[in-house]
């Protein structure tokens, strides 16, 4: 009977033994970069929106506060979102016949509220506080990005949970002082005053300068004792922070 | 296979325990007969299992790879998400924060009365009731069903719209049909108009209707419902001369004599009295000597009585009988007769205990009792001069009236005599057979109420009732302070409420409920001055204390009724534990909850003692049938240790004909026994056993710990009562496992020597260590921490068939445990089957600091804090059931299926069950399928004061960036009517949960395990008259 496998089977094999690792590791690293990239986190896209509404105009342009609309990111969960007569305060004097404004002024006629699409969002399971971060003065922008440079609002951060946790576990490494006297609230809102009346930020702490930029606003290591100071007098404490009820309940 | 308990044969057991000593504390007849299948089924290692664990292996294999390949996707979030949108206001309301609930306080209609609650809203849709802190009746406590109240509102089955004739209408229609229907009425003075509604003290809906009385004065108003408080007014009208209600302050009662009455559980009153009575159950001051003694009468099992000292099982004759002798031997003016036989030893007793505190005694009177009683009970407090009691003019409609004018109004229906017939939030036609009966004779009908059932859909028109919380309404509270009711939600349907109903058919035209009140509190002057500011500033606080005018007894001979007497077996009807009057037959959350005492869910039972459960043969689930004259009911038997030996208790309010999917198929009807003539009074009765059973979901049995030494319970002045650790015996701590090591007692105290927990060392950060003691001497087994916690928790409501299953996903229990009647010789001591003492024991998650469960999770979705908690992270979890095989408290609930969000297939007409959906709390996840749970100590509530305080410290305003104590209270916490339940910061010396857990009375269960439990308890001290030593 002849050889059912010829010796180059043995090649085939052995090439096959290989290539099936080879497919493991690339469907693994595959899967890794897909669920990483932006098709699953939809990072720095910035879907369509009833209203183009540029961050850019009205936060540095105009100079408008981030909580004459996001009323109430300093006292509860969520940062609130404006309702259609916030927009129609101005836009009822100023832009009346703007046809990108329609949506907003038909809103306001028909009693019939503007439906936003949601960028940043976390999974039902997660409690994130905006108060409490705004409080211990965390920038707006370490997790929605360079917002007051944003023409159309786009998701900045994946928001995974290793993301969070850079910051829960080692918060001394992201916690700094923007201005000296001011309150870390104040700091946060501080940035945007500054960025305003120059937008290169001259003078202002090189990790002021990165969050602007949209950077990881990771302090310099000799900051990093200071950051440990901060946390005490700012009441943080690691172990808190660590806990898987802080953030999942 | 699964295995299964069988009732128990009484007789059997009762052969089997004769002349030996027995189990000291028991849980069921089951647990005390521990039969060989009973041992078996409940050393069942997986009790809860399901018949689908014969899955073969070839499935599970693929079930497995399946899981196994589909777990990864879970991670991918965004391809598969639709876009979420951000939906704001077009003008915000004032202070609407999103992520913020709003609390407002409004009122509860019940029984006639206001009850003022808190209702918590989150953008607009009310998530949970609470009591509210500003009523000095209940003090922000809370009973079940203020919290059920609640789900009724999202109830996917209340009714919709207006129906004639059960096609869809309109309210003009109505209105229209309505004005024409009483045009020849009012000319002939309203002569054969009716109306029913339930009494209320409301003064807007007392003026409308008033208003209605005279523009006809020949109408028929009738203020009834079916568990009615006629026979208090009655009874408080022949002692003191006017229908009154009865404001008890039981801080100054030293002696407290229930008359069959359930004052922690049931009426108007119950919070206060529950939190009163807890005042004067201290056991620790001057080693229990200023303990009330409280000695409880009943015809039926009551919490109340299984907390009391002395509890004595009679029927309602022996119960007149005591009350008549009591009462002539303490000076009233009464034909006083002879106590029943074996009562007179107790009348003696209770009558110098009684003469030795002179005013500071008091005799309360059951709601149901006859109206004898309540009047031999005032006029004993009367002639006491008690200063326990006070008594008020009632401002509830015909106040002890309403009853006969209902027996009045069926006999003009028999006649012909009424043409129109308005029925608002009442339905006799389900309550009451003879109206029933006389129903059709009726040709203009109108039903209004929450449910398309029984009246409304024999009635020519069916009318949908606004919830409480979506109207208008006020009235008094239990002691007659006003309550403003305000909606927190615009009606969800087409409905409306009673009052804007009432304006409607007396007008003829709609009106504005809120004027109307407005109106009335503005003319009654009671607001003082400068209305508009009161106004407001009474719909901000729910409530403005008023005096209601006080009743003085007028004093003289005391003329009673005549009782019937009883021939052969007596029967009681009485409403049930807690779907009530059939109002929350409808509401998942009451029908799973076990009915403190019986422990049973879903259904309603025929009460018999054990002795007649022997004569009879009769096993818990037999159907027995109860027979009085023709009227006949047959129900499933509830063999109930307490229960009068010759009396049976039946329970009202199920079996309604609608078509609610909670309420379908379960209970029985046993409205036929209901007739206005005898209402509550015994009733001559034969039982028989017809044949056939009924399978019933009790869970008295369930998550048991095996019968170790878990409840305690000592006796005022017993050795250990507040000694611990001092003295050798059962009680002590360390001493439960009998081990020692080096010669010292295993396990080691908190505190001992040898431990390898130094105190110093104990909690090693700065950060708030959380517990919680719960004191067992003020547990009266009410069950508002389960419904509280439910509510707070979204736990599911998972039915019948799996609570049978032992799938109950309550995160906190109440065990009840039957006990020896005198503690210090508990042990040796022959148990009494026929009326054991009643322990109630809750138990949550004990947040071990060395959890069993933690190691034994595979993927560390359970695991420790570093405040003390023991975490569970849903997300993590993969429901491989570890956790809770380990856990020695039993304690860990298992999502078998997807309760939350279930496909109800069998109801194929409930496609949309989106609306029950609002009542979940936003701040605590939704468990699916596969997901194991338990209490959390309300970690929301936790996160919610941290970060409150992080907040404000970093604003300067507060020294230590944590809460304080008494910041962060728990759900159940918050509902205990007695207080039992403290929480806080045991790190801490001075917070009121240290200084709980300091006292002798403290224990902590298994303690021999070394688990060291974050909860621990206080044992039981009862106060039983030495007098009357093992009477």
């Amino acid at each position: 009977m002849a050889q059912l496998f010829k010796p180059s089977a043995n090649s085939v094999a052995r090439m096959s033994i290989m290539a099936t690792g080879l497919a493991v590791v690339l469907i693994f690293g595959l899967g890794m970069t897909l669920s990483r990239g932006s098709l699953n986190t939809r990072v720095g896209l910035a879907p369509d929106q009833p209203v183009p509404f540029s961050h850019q105009h009205h936060a540095t342009e105009l100079g408008i506060d981030c909580r004459y609309c996001h009323t109430t990111v300093e006292k509860s969960a969520a940062a609130g979102m404006p309702g259609t007569e916030t927009c129609m305060s101005c836009h009822s004097q100023i832009w009346t016949n703007s046809p990108l404004l329609d949506p907003v002024r038909q809103s306001q006629v028909q009693n019939r509220p503007l439906r936003w699409v949601k960028l940043n969002k976390v999974p039902e399971f997660v409690y994130f506080n905006h108060a409490v971060h705004v409080n211990k003065g965390v920038s707006c922008n370490t997790c929605h990005g360079p917002v007051q440079t944003m023409q159309m609002a786009y998701k900045a951060r994946s928001l995974f949970m290793s993301w969070c946790l850079e910051c829960h576990q080692q918060p001394e490494k992201y916690m700094f002082d923007g201005t000296e006297g001011l309150s870390p609230r104040e700091q946060v809102f501080d940035l945007y005053k500054k960025y305003q009346l120059d937008p290169s930020l001259a003078g202002s702490s090189p990790v002021e300068q990165k969050l602007a930029r949209g950077d990881e606003q990771r302090v310099p290591k000799d900051l990093e004792a200071r950051g440990v100071e901060l946390m005490r007098l700012r009441g943080l404490k690691k172990a808190q922070m660590t806990d898987c009820y802080t953030c999942h309940r | 296979m699964e295995l299964e308990t069988k009732p128990v044969d009484v007789a059997e057991l009762r052969k089997n325990l004769d002349g030996k000593a027995g189990r000291a504390y028991w849980r069921g007849l089951e647990d005390l007969a521990a039969t060989p299948e009973f041992e078996a089924w409940m050393s069942d290692e997986f009790p809860n299992r399901s018949s689908l664990m014969n899955i073969d292996r070839r499935k599970l294999l693929k079930f497995m790879g399946a899981s196994m390949m589909l777990a990864g996707l879970s991670g991918c979030r965004a391809p598969f998400w639709p876009n979420h949108k951000m939906v704001p206001y077009v003008n915000t309301p004032e202070e609407m924060n999103s992520g913020k609930p709003l609390q407002f306080a409004t009122g509860m209609q019940w029984q006639g009365m206001m009850v003022p609650i808190v209702v918590e809203s989150h953008q607009g849709r009310p998530t949970r009731v609470e009591g509210n802190d500003l009523d000095p009746t209940g003090k922000g406590a809370s009973l079940p069903f203020m919290h059920a109240e609640l789900l009724n509102l999202y109830d996917p089955d209340r009714k919709r719209e207006v129906r004639r004739k059960g096609q869809i209408a309109t309210w003009d229609d109505f209105s229209a049909e309505s004005t024409e229907a009483l045009k020849t009425i009012r000319t002939a003075g309203g002569k054969g108009f009716a109306i029913v509604v339930p009494p209320t003290n409301s003064p807007t809906t007392n003026r409308v209707l008033d208003e209605i009385q005279a523009a006809m004065p020949e109408a028929r108003i009738v203020a009834w419902e079916p568990m009615n408080r006629d026979n208090t007014y009655q009874g408080t009208r022949a002692a003191l001369g006017a229908p009154s209600e009865a404001i008890y302050d039981l801080t100054q009662a030293d002696v407290i004599v229930s008359l069959d009455a359930d004052y922690l559980y049931s009426g108007p009153g119950a919070l206060r009295q529950a939190r009163d009575w807890a005042a004067r159950r201290d056991a620790d001051t001057s080693h229990g000597a200023n303990m009330s003694r409280v000695y409880a009468l009943e015809v039926t099992p009551t919490v109340s009585g299984a907390v009391a000292d002395h509890k004595v099982p009679v029927s309602t004759t022996q119960l007149e009988g005591f009350a008549r002798a009591l009462a002539a031997s303490l000076g009233v003016a009464v034909d006083g007769g002879e106590a029943p036989g074996a009562l007179a030893k107790w009348v003696e007793v209770i009558a110098a205990d009684i003469r030795s505190k002179g005013t500071r005694a008091v005799v309360i009177p059951g709601e149901f009792a006859s109206a004898n009683i309540h009047a031999l009970a005032a006029a004993i407090n009367a002639a006491l001069q008690s200063s326990a009691v006070r008594y008020t003019a009632t401002a509830v409609r015909q106040a002890g009236g309403g009853t006969v004018r209902f027996a009045e109004l069926i006999s003009a229906m028999n006649a012909g005599q009424v043409q129109y017939l308005l029925m608002l939030g009442v339905d006799p036609v389900f309550s009451s057979p003879d109206f029933a009966a006389a129903f059709a004779k009726v040709p203009f009908t109108v039903s209004q109420g929450p449910y398309f059932q029984g009246g409304a859909k024999k009635a020519l028109w069916s009318l949908p009732d606004s919830h409480g919380m979506e109207t208008w309404n006020d009235g008094y509270s239990a002691e007659g302070h006003a309550v403003i009711a305000q909606p927190l939600i615009a009606p969800l349907h087409d409905s409306k409420s009673h009052l804007e109903t009432l304006m409607i058919v007396g007008r003829g035209a709609r009106g504005n409920a809120l004027e109307e009140i407005k109106n009335t509190w503005r003319a009654s002057g009671s607001f003082g001055e400068g209305f508009e500011r009161a106004w407001r500033l009474a719909l901000n606080n729910g409530i403005v204390p008023l005096t209601a005018p006080a009743v003085t007894p007028a004093g003289g001979a005391l003329t009673l009724a005549a009782t019937a007497p009883i021939t052969g077996t007596e029967v009681v009807l009485r409403p049930d534990p807690t779907i009530f009057d059939g109002r929350f037959a409808n509401n998942g959350w009451m029908q799973e909850l076990p009915k403190p005492l019986s422990t049973l869910t879903w259904d309603n039972v025929i009460y018999v003692s054990p002795k007649m459960a022997e004569a009879q043969s009769v096993k818990s689930g037999d159907v027995i049938s109860v027979k009085v004259g023709e009227r006949e009911v047959r129900g499933p038997a509830w063999v109930f240790p307490g229960q009068p030996e010759n009396t049976v208790t039946v329970h009202y309010g199920y079996g309604n004909d609608g078509d609610g999917m909670m309420a379908r198929g379960t209970g029985f009807n046993a409205n036929a026994l209901y007739s206005p003539a005898t209402q509550f009074a015994g009733m001559s009765a034969t039982v028989s056993k017809p044949g056939g059973t009924v399978s019933l979901a009790a869970t008295q049995l369930h998550n048991t710990m095996e019968g170790r030494d878990l409840v305690r319970v000592l006796t005022v002045g017993e050795a250990g009562h507040d000694d611990h650790g001092k003295e050798e015996g059962h009680h002590k701590e360390g001493h439960e496992s009998g081990l020692t090591v080096d010669g010292k007692p295993w396990p080691l105290g908190h505190h001992d020597e040898q431990s390898m927990y130094h105190p110093e060392k104990e909690f090693a950060n700065d950060l708030p260590q959380w517990g919680m003691s719960i004191d067992l001497n003020l547990c009266m087994g009410c069950h508002a921490c389960v419904t509280a916690c439910v509510a707070e928790n979204n736990i599911a409501v998972v039915g019948k068939e799996q609570v049978i299953k032992q799938r109950e996903m309550h995160w906190i229990r109440i065990d009840r445990y039957y006990g020896p009647k005198d503690t210090r010789t508990a042990f040796g001591q022959k148990v009494d089957l026929d009326n054991p003492s009643t322990t109630f024991m809750p138990v949550a998650c004990m947040h071990c600091e060395q959890a069993p469960c933690e190691p034994v999770c595979p993927v560390a979705a359970t695991i420790h804090s570093a405040e003390g908690l023991n975490q569970m992270v849903y997300n993590r979890c993969v429901g491989t059931r570890y956790c809770s095989n380990n856990c020695p408290y039993k304690v860990r609930r298992f999502n078998f299926l997807n309760y939350n969000d279930r496909k109800f297939t069998e109801y194929p007409e409930y496609k949309d069950l989106r609306i029950r959906l609002l009542v979940n709390n936003p701040n605590v996840t939704v468990r699916g399928r596969g997901v194991m749970e338990k209490c959390t100590y309300c970690v929301q509530r936790i996160n919610d004061a941290r970060q409150h305080a992080k907040i404000e410290f970093s604003k300067g305003r507060r020294e230590v960036p944590e809460p304080k104590d008494g910041e962060v209270v728990t759900a159940c916490q918050k509902a205990c009517p007695t207080g039992a339940i403290v929480f806080g910061n045991i790190a801490d010396a001075k917070s009121r949960v240290s200084q709980e857990k300091a006292k002798p009375r403290m224990y902590s269960l298994l303690k021999e395990l070394n688990t060291r439990n974050r909860t621990t308890y206080l044992h039981a001290v009862r106060n039983p008259n030495p007098d009357l030593e093992n009477a």
